[in-house]
């Protein structure tokens, strides 16, 4: 059995002080394993976000430890630490910069981690483009002459781009029209394979969830109210929030609303 | 047969710009009949939003625009009518329900003074006493409990749920034929999106409210719409009562969109194309099983 590549140990984080702290996330402790697509659930204040940004280091733990292979992460980030963990939002337009090409907002990340000799670099851009199914010369291009699907397989491809061995990816299709999702989801599954890579995947989506986590953990005010793996989660929901959750999602087929209405059974109705 | 609260026949709509004349609705029919949900289901740029705005008259006042083919409402044809004709339309025999409601209230008034806007555009003399007396009412026929406090509240102080309830509870205020919701609840959580449809269609349905509902989202459209239009590229590409479009959809387009959802059952992700010639093919219309 290896060691987890990831490790929440008692994570919590507090912001403000006093009768004015706000408990955002309370100790939450949970291992992501190597090749694993874990997604984190909840709705808008659940702590999701906030537990993804300590994950990612933008701000540190008010108490407890993040491991990355077993070693406890600094506060302070070193940048072999922000190689490793990558992150793709949710809106790509507004994470890429207008001004530089898809080629130099690759090549950048290239520069900043030192992959490759300075002279392959460019052949790298084009490599990593292909690789999330773009043409090599889109790296001319600036983002806003790109589509939404494509702009997102960019923000994708930049990730990659300092051989990151976790992804943290923020509600990486939820801007995107069903049809492209459809190809992003599935592109992100082959990348996990190919690559061997850890994601750490955060979304209310629960039917997109469904089809692409390996175990899920679902967040409610803060609070981690269950984690399993994903076939189970759905077969046999233990927490009545998640119940609630799987019962409010809009779906297209019959079986679908069986296995919803199989679940909302027993739900008390409740409004906010 | 009874006239239709919304029939639109053969519109176009063409924008002019530096780079030539841009065709993007070719020619699309629909009806909305009185009491009726009919959901317009279409991926971004598919023209869905437009149509919405042309109804409202919105599209009108923009020079660039080209728009043919006729709009009527409740038998009007609303190209005969001039502009302050048409501003009298809007609020009061029709309304719109936006996507991001904490963004459509106007964060400088407390609720109640807009409430009292909208009333006093179909009752100029409704006094403020008055207005929110009406206010609480319909705000309690969307679960709003604490209707004195959402009153007094600013937009930025209530959740985004209970702006959204806000909002229905204006666009049906002044008891409208027509209301047009585009992409309602979408900026909500899941279950704040759920309860807040439920109650969009239990109002609807009280007040007998006629609904052109804009959605990219097939589960939501399921629940809510009697009716279906598929729109494609500003053509609709199938249409037909929502049972029989989702239970057996013909056009290519529409087969993809469907097949495209994650199913809360499982199943992985499908694998189709994002574009195929195919979804060019012509209309498919399903019987109106049961409709008169």
């Amino acid at each position: 059995m290896t060691a987890p590549i990831l490790e929440l140990d008692a994570v919590s984080k507090t912001f403000g002080t006093g009768a004015d702290a706000v408990h955002a996330a309370q100790s939450i402790s949970f291992a992501v394993n190597r090749g694993e697509c874990l997604a984190i659930v909840g709705e808008s204040g659940s702590g999701k976000s906030t537990v993804a940004n300590m994950i990612l280091g933008i701000y540190p733990p008010s108490s407890g430890e993040i491991r990355l292979n077993g070693t406890a992460l600094p506060a302070s980030r070193k940048l072999e630490h922000r190689r490793a963990i990558q992150l793709v939002q949710q809106n790509p337009l507004s994470s890429l910069n207008p001004k530089r090409s898809i080629g130099a907002s690759l090549r950048l990340a290239l520069d900043v981690h030192d992959i490759g000799a300075s002279a392959e670099r460019a052949n790298l851009v084009g490599a990593l483009l292909e690789e999330v199914g773009l043409p090599a010369d889109f790296a001319r291009r600036s983002p806003t002459a790109l589509s939404g699907g494509q702009r997102q397989r960019v923000a994708i491809a930049r990730a990659l781009a300092c051989q990151s061995e976790i992804v943290v990816l923020d509600e990486p299709t939820s801007a995107l029209d069903v049809l492209v999702q459809a190809r992003v989801l599935k592109l992100l599954n082959q990348l996990r394979e190919t690559r061997d890579l850890t994601f750490v995947f955060i979304t209310h989506d629960l039917s997109v969830v469904r089809n692409i986590a390996t175990r899920i953990a679902v967040f409610e005010k803060g609070r981690m109210v269950e984690l399993g793996d994903t076939e189970t989660l759905f077969a046999n929901p233990a927490h009545p929030y998640t119940r609630r959750l799987i019962s409010a999602v809009p779906v297209v087929t019959l079986e679908e609303a069986a296995l919803r209405s199989s679940l909302a059974a027993g739900l008390e109705e409740t409004t906010e | 047969m009874s006239t239709p609260t919304l029939d639109i026949r053969n519109l176009t709509l063409g924008f002019k710009g530096y780079t030539g004349f841009t065709e993007v609705l070719h020619g699309i029919s629909l009806s909305v009949e009185p009491g009726e949900r009919v959901a317009l289901v279409g991926e971004s740029g598919s023209g869905k939003s437009v149509t919405a705005r042309i109804v409202l008259g919105l599209l009108q006042e923009l020079r660039t625009a080209r728009i043919g083919g006729s709009v009527l409402f409740e038998g009007r044809e609303l190209d005969g009518l001039n502009k302050r004709e048409r501003h009298a339309l809007r609020g009061k025999a029709m309304s719109m329900i936006f996507q991001d409601p904490t963004s459509s209230l106007n964060p400088v008034f407390r609720i109640s003074d807009q409430f009292h806007d909208v009333l006093r555009r179909a009752d100029p003399r409704i006094t403020r006493d008055a207005a929110l007396e009406r206010a609480a009412a319909i705000l309690a026929e969307v679960s709003v409990r604490d209707a004195e406090r959402v009153l007094n509240a600013f937009p930025f102080q209530l959740s985004g749920g209970l702006n959204q309830r806000v909002m229905i509870a204006m666009a049906l205020a002044n008891e409208p034929a027509l209301l047009i919701a585009d992409e309602p609840g979408t900026a909500l959580d899941v279950t704040v999106q759920a309860q807040t449809l439920q109650l969009m269609r239990k109002l609807v349905e009280e007040h007998h409210t006629a609904v052109l509902f804009i959605s990219h989202n097939l589960g939501v459209v399921r629940e809510f719409a009697d009716r279906v239009y598929v729109i494609y590229k500003g053509r609709i590409v199938e249409q037909g009562p929502t049972r029989a479009v989702f239970e057996g959809p013909r056009h290519p387009y529409t087969r993809a969109l469907m097949a495209a959802v994650p199913r809360l059952t499982g199943g992985g992700i499908p694998d189709i194309d994002e574009d195929s010639p195919d979804f060019g093919a012509p209309l498919e219309t399903h019987d109106a099983e049961g409709r008169a």
